[in-house]
């Protein structure tokens, strides 16, 4: 009980202590001293706050689940750690630290760096809550709670792009919420609780009376819940509010708060149990939105010039990969998405850090002016190519792990036309991925004979930056090499123990 | 009897000979005499509310000791109690939150007429709240009706005058209606006590005769009551009235004067007719549909308003229509939940609309959404307070507005015929909400290239800053431990019957 509560209020605490203590931007003689603190306490309570976490991952407190206080009621706020949350929890552990030590360095020449780092540390929070939540109405109020706690991130700026995008993705967020809310209301009729059960929570006196209303129920959620994953026709929030947030706000953006709406689907599908929603029209609708969202993303990522933009719209795409094998509800494809859950999460939190350096070291935005980029910074650029090669999905990355698993999750499923049609298109998107990523390992490590060399300087990053640029690019390689540890506790989340 | 049974009297007649006194009093201590009178009657609401939480009963004062018919009854419940404290706390905060407007909006000499007129507006409602007789109700619903009248009418522009014009014959029509009512229903049942009615309105329904003119009675009582809280169709007064009048008038306006008709309306509903006789009526139907159109209508009207006051103001209406939408599903849930949103969009409304007020302060005193633009960087804490205020009208979750939307929807699923409808509009006008309120919030956070308004620091606004914290602390105190409350609002509806 206390590991998941501290988990959670902890960093709460610690981000308002922040943001009251250093409410005034730092500035004067003792400003470097004053920094120091900042950063040394942020520090601390990033790791504490991960170690918290990891506690209640370890200790098995969290397996029977405690109610909090009762909202209403009958509508308790109650924490369970069931697999698919420790999953999640996982990839929120290891991003949020090692993003927010790249910050240290990132936002060394911000004003308002404090208030960044308390608002970070209020999403680290309530990511804890959302993967410990242990029913939907739980769940619910941190899926409110991110968003709001997330919009400052990419507000940071303060430029009227950034509060535009903001509150983009607030508006989206609020209205997606509102139809899962929908959702919520129907379902607590006719489920015997929230809490979130394996294989359903409907009664089966409720799926025979209102089967067909259910079935748009689940379908307004589903919808409601992937705006938070970027799925189209509500895709459009993302490639706004990701690029203008700083670099490893983007990371934690990309690789692990927008997983929320991937762990929302997943537990929205729990409730409705996949037996009641395979081979419906339901099933059909999504399967026809995530391949749209797929190839579409990608296609807008090739044609994209700026690169943070490029890494958003390929977000997109990849989201959409893992609400695809989900959306094909067999023990397969499952495994492939969630596994894509943690490769994207590590890869997609890599490249966008690799492309703050970039950014950080010499103010280039746009591809096309990177040439030659690996001459100066050449463990940066590594770190990047070989994670691309991880979204792309070549072995023996983690992403080519999960791809596979996708792939024969479809083929094995014995839906008419997208059984087929799914490979084909996750395949199309696949070499996208490779058209919109190599180009800058391509004229980065090979300039071409008119570049200019003597103009070269060292620009590699201090270690600050390069260490969990590296460590995320590791992970992303590691859980290709060893897919059976990631794949046991997959197992475990879908069975459901 | 125990000497606190004194209290609902003695809150009554001290806010209405305060009223008096403040007639001779400088302006200075007019102000003085009437918080005290506030506090006064707040504290003792407090004691009451304790003593019936302990005793589990209600009881019935008879005015000078004599019993009825010759003397008059007071009655007091948890309800009652309750809901006195409650209109206590939002009254001193609303004129708190409008003192500093105070002496701009109405002449030096009027001052003490001010303060007469809200005396006399506390103690109308005081009187509305605990009365056991149907014809001082109507007493006090005039008084309540003249005062509310000189409330709007005290800033002397040609729109208030209009407005309390206008508001005067609605109101007096509303009036009418009930009187009309109350006319019948003595004829049928000899009675004005509305114990005693209850029994007769019994007797009827039981032989069978006369029960259309009964239903006629109830039917013109009803309309005019929602004449009176401006229910839709009945709100053409409303926007006016609330958007010209000075800060405190508005807000106690929108949150206390129509929310004292809508509790006398659940008297007459449980204590004179009786629940289950209201319930079996076709009038909850059209109370029902008339809710539904209004909370859509209210918010469209809202949207495509251009001025924050009147915006406000037109989302008074859609609340109303939730509150109307629970009486409509005739069960004790939906009333329980009409309950909850008088106490939640009292809470909210009068937040919002003193927070509005810092912010038009802060743009030249305009309130065309144009020149609000950036508002919320001048006056912070008025932005703050007003998203706080707009996220619990959305109902995001912590605020007050989402348990009674929960609460609402917990109450629409037990309904089988009026589930779906009430979903729907549930879900339609929340969006709604979201697009109006966020808008607005968007606005006052845009950000401005040219510093045309000067801003405003807390030294400047002490008093006012802490009344909108306090407002804030309201709403999510409601928001978050609604529970307690709720049982006392379930208890004090059992005590009614």
């Amino acid at each position: 009980m206390f590991p998941i509560l501290l988990s959670i209020f902890f960093p709460i605490a610690a981000g308002v202590f922040l943001l009251i203590r250093y409410r005034t931007p730092l500035s004067g003689e003792k400003r470097n001293t004053d920094r120091k603190a900042l950063l040394l306490l942020t520090g601390c309570f990033l790791v504490i706050t991960a170690a918290f976490a990891v506690a209640a991952l370890l200790t098995g407190t969290g397996k029977d689940g405690f109610i909090l206080f009762n909202l209403t009621k009958t509508l308790p706020v109650y924490f369970r750690i069931d697999s698919v949350g420790t999953l999640f929890s996982l990839l929120a552990v290891i991003v949020l630290p090692f993003a927010g030590f790249f910050s240290f360095e990132y936002m060394k020449h911000e004003e308002r760096e404090s208030r960044y780092y308390g608002f970070y540390l209020l999403a680290f929070g309530v990511l804890n809550g959302l993967c410990f939540a242990g029913n939907l109405i739980t769940f619910y109020l941190f899926f409110e709670l991110l968003t709001l706690s997330s919009m400052p991130l990419v507000m940071h700026s303060g430029s009227k792009e950034a509060v535009m995008a903001g509150l983009k993705y607030l508006f989206y967020s609020l209205c997606g919420a509102y139809a899962a809310l929908f959702g919520i209301y129907f379902l607590y009729r006719n489920c015997d609780s929230l809490t979130f059960t394996a294989g359903g929570a409907l009664r089966a006196s409720a799926v025979a009376e209102h089967g067909g209303f259910l079935l748009v129920t689940a379908f307004v959620m589903l919808l409601g819940f992937g705006v938070k994953a970027g799925m189209f026709p509500m895709h459009a929030w993302l490639p706004t509010a990701h690029p203008v947030a700083p670099a490893p706000a983007s990371a934690v953006l990309s690789s692990v708060i927008v997983k929320a709406g991937v762990l929302a689907t997943i537990r929205v599908l729990g409730m409705f149990g996949t037996n009641f929603l395979r081979g419906t029209w339901v099933q059909t609708a999504w399967i026809i939105l995530t391949l749209i969202t797929v190839f579409m993303g990608s296609l807008l990522a090739y044609r994209e010039p700026v690169l943070k933009k490029r890494l958003a719209y390929s977000t997109v795409s990849q989201l959409s990969y893992i609400l695809f094998g989900l959306a094909v509800m067999n023990e397969t494809s499952r495994t492939g998405a969630l596994c894509h859950v943690l490769a994207h999460g590590f890869v997609k939190a890599a490249l966008f850090l690799c492309a703050g350096a970039i950014i950080y070291k010499t103010g280039k935005t746009r591809v096309g002016e990177m040439r030659g980029i690996g001459k100066e910074m050449p463990l940066t650029l590594w770190c990047w190519t070989i994670a691309s090669l991880g979204l792309i999905g070549i072995p023996p990355t983690g992403g080519f792990v999960s791809k596979w698993y996708l792939a024969l999750g479809s083929l094995k499923s014995g839906l008419p036309v997208f059984d087929v049609l799914g490979p084909v298109i996750l395949l199309l998107s696949a070499l996208l991925t490779a058209g919109y990523l190599l180009p800058l390992t391509i004229y980065g490590f090979f300039p071409g004979a008119d570049y200019d060399y003597g103009s070269l300087q060292k620009k590699e990053p201090c270690k600050l930056m390069i260490v969990p640029i590296l460590i995320l690019t590791i992970l992303s390689v590691l859980i290709g090499l060893f897919p059976d540890i990631i794949a046991s506790t997959i197992d475990m989340a879908i069975t459901g123990r | 009897m125990n000497f606190i049974c004194n209290f609902p009297f003695f809150s009554i007649l001290l806010s209405l000979f305060s009223g008096t006194i403040c007639s001779v009093l400088p302006a200075k201590a007019a102000k003085v005499v009437n918080r005290a009178v506030i506090i006064a009657v707040g504290l003792m609401s407090a004691v009451l509310l304790l003593y019936l939480l302990s005793t589990g009963e209600p009881f019935i004062y008879w005015m000078g000791h004599f019993p009825a018919p010759w003397g008059n009854e007071i009655r007091a419940g948890v309800l009652e109690a309750g809901m006195a404290l409650f209109f206590c706390m939002i009254m001193y905060l609303s004129m708190a939150g409008g003192a500093h407007k105070l002496p701009g909006e109405v002449v030096e000499s009027k001052h003490n007429l001010y303060y007469i007129l809200v005396n006399l507006l506390l103690s109308s409602l005081l009187a509305l709240v605990y009365t056991n007789d149907m014809f001082t109700a109507y007493v006090f619903v005039e008084i309540n009706t003249i005062s509310a009248c000189g409330l709007i009418m005290i800033r002397q522009v040609g729109r208030t005058i209009e407005a309390a014009v206008r508001y005067m014959i609605m109101s007096l029509l509303g009036s009418g209606l009930l009187l009309f009512g109350l006319c019948i229903m003595y004829d049928l049942t000899g009675h004005l006590l509305m114990s005693n009615i209850k029994e007769s309105v019994g007797l009827i329904m039981a032989n069978g005769e006369y029960q259309i003119p009964l239903i006629v009675s109830v039917a013109l009582m009803c309309i005019g009551l929602c004449i009176k809280s401006a229910l839709f169709p009945f709100h053409a007064w409303l926007p006016d009235a609330y958007g010209y009048s000075t800060v405190s008038s508005a807000a106690i306006l929108s949150s206390l004067v129509s929310k004292g008709y809508i509790f006398l309306l659940i008297k007459i509903i449980y204590r004179v007719i009786g629940f289950d006789i209201f319930n079996n009526t076709r009038i909850i139907d059209v109370l029902f549909v008339f809710g539904l159109m209004g909370m859509i209508f209210g918010s469209l009207s809202a949207i495509k308003e251009k001025d924050i006051r009147r915006m406000i103001a037109f989302s008074s209406v859609a609340q109303i229509g939730y509150i109307y939408m629970g009486f409509g599903m005739g069960t004790q849930a939906g009333m329980v939940a009409s309950v909850f949103h008088i106490l939640s969009h009292a809470a909210t409304k009068s937040l919002l609309f003193v927070a509005a007020i810092g912010l038009t302060d802060v743009s030249g005193g305009s309130r065309k959404f144009i020149d609000l633009t950036g508002a919320a960087y001048r006056n912070k804490w008025a932005g703050v307070a007003f998203t706080a205020g707009s996220l619990s009208m959305v109902g995001v979750p912590l605020f007050s507005g989402f348990i009674s939307k929960l609460l609402f929807a917990q109450a629409a699923v037990q309904v089988e015929g009026k589930m779906l409808a009430s979903l729907i509009v549930l879900g339609i006008s929340t969006v709604l909400n979201a697009i109006y309120f966020m808008k607005t919030v968007l606005r006052i956070y845009a950000t401005t290239d040219e510093a045309a308004y000067t801003g405003i620091t807390f030294r400047d606004m002490k008093a006012y800053a802490v009344t909108l914290v306090f407002f804030i602390l309201l709403n999510v105190i409601l928001g978050v431990s609604s529970q307690p409350v709720v049982n006392m609002i379930e208890q004090g509806l059992a005590m009614f019957a």
